[in-house]
């Protein structure tokens, strides 16, 4: 089938599973899984060099041509859509099942074929009224699959605030296009680097996009969407579709002219976001925030990686700039495969014990043996430890800050602190999810509910074996997929087309595959010994304190102190204490909150002074008619005045 | 064939060697102290006596447990192996390869970690939540002290970047490297080896429950990481490349044994450091080698 006739058919199975989906739930499964996969396909030959696809439509919506277009860098985002769109189908299938969750998972079904459908269009989409549109269409079906569970008020807050997010996005965008279109003379998308009026207009598209990618500190949205979405909406959400707002940022980059500050804002902007997005996850005690806001430090390493492309564009195409878009570009791939696992495996924990506060988990590998090892397995992918993916992507991104830093150009002084930065990221991630995986999965279990877990059913689990599987191979074998990302970074910027890059990725990669065989074998091999070796089992022995309850473990909170407290400055954490008090204290609280900053000290005032604007605005419309007499007055005086003052 | 057999000589070499290093510090220590002090070669004969043991597990610990320790032990020989020792250069050596060391020890870290918290024990919490946190300063620490060897070799090979000196910076380096040294293999003033009030500790805390050949795994492994961050700080200091072969390794060898002296004097003069303290300690070192780094950027040869 031609590539057109594969995507034609995964638009109509999508369309399919929207209009059945309601009712047919194995039938909008095999849709939906049939859709994906023909997006997946179509991504391939694309991706293994068949060249790029290109549609022109006589056709019109919107008073507008079709033209869609799929070249290497669109292909790279759309296989990963497919390929998460597919799996979080099947995992939907048990975990918001018509049992679990009466009344919302038909919405579920139709909503997710809605949303991946758009999330594909945005992709192809080379006009910019379809753009827009598909950009629209995803907004809005996300803000539905974040809300299913519309019974919970956190969940519909969290919609209403994606939603207004979302759209003050948007809004930046539309100015984007519709400005885009007036200067171009069309609204026809493609390279315009020889406009160099355009120039500007990249700071709109960096407003715009940046929202959904999730930004500092245009994130305030992001770690209560992803939070108290369905998990699978979340796996959707913070592996795809924050990765649409950095291909908009990826896309443009490297069509608009760019304005000569623009790498320096990006790699900035990235840097922030890494570092602090980092803290506030470290300091989480959600389960599923913490997962969000590393979301939002990888959209910050993505940043810095892209920031550092622009840069090295800029600097006479310099090769640690085609490093840097490599990195970042397979970051995308490797972030998106293994936050889609974490929060699919967050979302078994909680399907089985219902609640994403960690302190009130632990001791679930005993129940969930298979969420506990591959929740294991995205941890380490994600705090980017090697031979997991996570680490080939972050290598290449040091490559090239590497490069930049010893050319010691003006680009230096933005690449040593990046790496500076990246490694304390590095170290805070890991951090975070040897929390995150060792208070959840680990010790004995806190409360009754973390004792009575049960593991999900293969439907749940099947979906993240893969996943983990897609972790580990990409990781051993990144050589595989090398050629496609150089053609993405070739399609990116014309002069780099078959410009080597230079990153010996096949010596990294066998020395990756080396240490996983070592790894396996060392610990079946230390294994094999503890158990010739007269094992004995105890309670643990903690120097001699023998009577250990499980509330006495180290909790999440005490585990995050320390590097917290480092940034305390920003996390501004609420305490809420009472001491215990007198010779036999019985009760004593103690309750610690991570407020989102920037949305609760800098939004939230900011949004009320508004109000409070508007309000004061809104005493001037009472209905009096003779009072409105007296403004139309005032307003002719004040022009008459105006008038004669103005010659 | 050549390789393979290069490949198994330099391991014997590291696995041998580094049990020795703890062995001199307490040497070193009993030395200072006026007393005769445990033999040279003890670590070794505990390493014996450890993995003849048997295993006591706690009943809530998962196959990770075990599995940690043993991971952690690889990765850091792994990490050996990628180190150049001198004018045998490295074993693998490749473009970004300090980049994977670094990352190697990152790893180790994280199965440590893991397999501490594994028992539920707090005080292993509490070690466990103290090495993750200072090893984001150590690690920042790290990566500006390999940009400035960087920078200053125009290179990202440890193999070409720890052949010559580190030039004019040579001496904050050295001293940044060494704290991060100190910080890493939790030594004093950072950590007390030695204490037995597990409040205090931070690598010792993290294995109270480790007993047998998994005990014996963690405590080779450390040896290892020490004589990784010992050979490292040796060759950012030392200009190699200029010496023959034979000097280039009595000089080596001769430096490693200085250091090693040098942790031990350290142990035996200073207390530790309250745990407030710490951070502001480590904050000193990468300031240090960030003072390397701008040295390394403005002087040095292009």
């Amino acid at each position: 089938m031609s590539l057109g006739g594969l995507l034609a058919f995964g638009l109509l199975t999508l369309g399919a599973g929207i209009v059945l989906g309601g009712r047919m739930a194995r039938t909008w499964l095999a849709l939906s899984v049939a859709g994906c996969g023909a997006a997946l396909a179509s991504a391939l030959p694309v991706l293994c060099g068949a060249g790029d696809w290109e549609f022109r439509g006589g056709f019109q919506i919107g008073g507008e041509p079709l033209h869609f277009r799929l070249d290497s860098i669109s292909a790279m985002f759309l296989a990963l859509l497919g390929a998460v769109g597919a799996l979080g189908a099947i995992y939907s299938r048990e975990y918001w099942s018509e049992e679990h969750s009466v009344g919302s998972a038909a919405r579920g079904r139709r909503w997710w074929c809605a949303m991946i459908l758009s999330m594909g269009l945005v992709l192809l989409a080379s006009n910019g009224i379809h753009f827009l549109i598909a950009w629209e269409a995803f907004a809005v079906s996300g803000f539905y699959l974040v809300t299913l569970d519309s019974g919970r008020r956190e969940a519909r807050a969290a919609g209403w605030l994606y939603l207004a997010a979302s759209h003050a996005g948007t809004l930046c965008l539309f100015a984007f296009f519709s400005t885009l279109a007036a200067r171009t003379g069309s609204w026809d998308l493609g390279p315009m680097r020889d406009h160099a009026n355009l120039a500007p207009l990249f700071w709109l598209a960096f407003a715009g996009f940046g929202v959904k990618a999730g930004l500092f500190p245009l994130h305030i949205w992001l770690p209560s969407a992803h939070a108290n979405a369905p998990s699978h909406v979340s796996a959707l959400m913070s592996g795809v579709a924050i990765n649409l707002g950095i291909y908009g940022l990826v896309r443009f980059g490297g069509w608009l002219p760019l304005p000569p500050g623009a790498g320096w804002i990006v790699i900035g902007a990235g840097m922030v976001t890494t570092l602090l997005g980092i803290a506030f996850a470290f300091a989480q005690n959600d389960l599923k925030r913490l997962l969000a806001y590393c979301s939002v430090e990888n959209a910050g390493i993505i940043a810095i990686g892209l920031g550092g492309a622009l840069l090295g564009a800029r600097h006479g195409d310099a090769s640690w700039g085609r490093l840097m878009l490599a990195g970042a570009l397979l970051h995308v791939w490797n972030h998106g495969l293994s936050k889609s696992l974490l929060f699919l495996g967050a979302g078994s924990v909680l399907h089985s014990t219902g609640t994403r506060d960690v302190s009130r988990l632990g001791g679930l590998w005993r129940s969930m043996p298979w969420t506990a090892s591959l929740f294991g397995v995205g941890a380490a992918a994600v705090s980017g430890l090697p031979p997991l993916n996570g680490f080939v992507g972050e290598w290449l991104i040091y490559l090239g800050l590497f490069g930049a830093a010893t050319s010691r150009g003006p680009s230096a002084w933005a690449a040593v602190p990046a790496a500076i930065v990246l490694a304390m990221a590095g170290g805070l991630a890991l951090a975070g999810f040897v929390k995150a995986g060792a208070v959840v999965f680990l010790g004995a279990p806190r409360t009754k509910a973390a004792a009575v877990a049960r593991e999900g059913g293969p439907l749940m689990r099947g979906p993240m074996v893969a996943l983990a599987a897609a972790c580990v191979v990409l990781g051993l074998a990144p050589f595989a997929v090398w050629p496609a990302v150089g053609r993405a970074v070739g399609a990116w910027n014309p002069r780099w087309d078959g410009a080597e890059i230079p990153a010996p990725l096949l010596e990294l990669g066998l020395i990756q595959i080396a240490l996983a065989g070592l790894f396996a074998a060392g610990a079946a091999w230390l294994w094999r010994r503890v158990h010739e070796s007269n094992l004995r089992r105890a309670p643990t022995w903690d120097c001699g304190y023998s009577m250990p309850t499980a509330r006495m473990q180290y909790t999440g909170g005490s585990f995050s102190g320390i590097a917290a407290g480092w940034f305390s400055w920003v996390l501004r954490p609420e305490l809420r204490q009472r001491r215990p008090r007198g010779l036999f204290p019985n009760h004593a609280v103690r309750m610690e909150r991570v407020p989102e900053t920037a949305l609760e000290k800098f939004f939230g005032p900011a949004g009320q002074l508004v109000m409070r604007l508007s309000d004061a605005t809104r005493r001037l419309q009472h209905g009096r008619v003779q009072f409105y007499i007296v403004y139309f007055l005032g307003g002719l005086v004040a022009l008459a005045v105006l008038t004669l003052l103005i010659p | 064939m050549i390789t393979i057999l290069e490949t198994i000589g330099r391991l014997a070499l590291w696995l041998l060697l580094a049990p020795m290093l703890p062995g001199i510090v307490n040497r070193v220590k009993s030395w200072v102290a006026g007393r005769r002090g445990p033999p040279v070669l003890q670590l070794y004969y505990d390493l014996a006596r450890l993995w003849r043991k048997s295993v006591v597990m706690s009943t809530i610990a998962s196959p990770g447990f075990v599995a940690g320790p043993a991971v952690a032990w690889v990765a850091v020989v792994g990490a050996a192996l990628l180190m150049p020792l001198g004018p045998a250069g490295g074993a693998f050596s490749f473009k970004g390869d300090v980049l994977l060391l670094v990352y190697l020890m990152a790893t180790a870290r994280f199965c440590m970690a893991w397999a501490a918290l594994e028992t539920g024990s707090s005080f292993e919490g509490m070690g466990a939540a103290r090495e993750v946190s200072y090893a984001v300063l150590t690690e920042a620490a790290l990566i500006t002290a390999i940009l400035s060897l960087s920078v200053q070799t125009g290179s990202v090979v440890l193999d070409s970047m720890l052949s010559t000196s580190s030039g004019a910076g040579a001496v904050l380096l050295a001293a940044g490297l060494f704290a991060v040294l100190l910080a890493e293999n939790c030594r004093v003033p950072f950590d007390d080896p030695n204490t037995h009030l597990e409040l205090t500790m931070i690598h010792e805390a993290m294995i109270l429950d480790h007993s047998g050949p998994p005990l014996a795994v963690i405590l080779h492994g450390a040896s290892v990481k020490l004589m990784i961050f010992t050979v490292l700080l040796c060759e950012a200091v030392l200009p190699l490349a200029r010496l023959s072969p034979v000097m280039a390794t009595a000089a080596l060898a001769g430096a490693v044994g200085l250091v090693t002296v040098g942790v031990g004097l350290v142990e035996s003069l200073l207390a530790r450091y309250a745990f407030r303290r710490v951070p502001m300690l480590l904050t000193a070192a990468f300031l240090l080698c960030l003072f390397a780094l701008l040295l390394a950027w403005k002087g040095g040869a292009r």
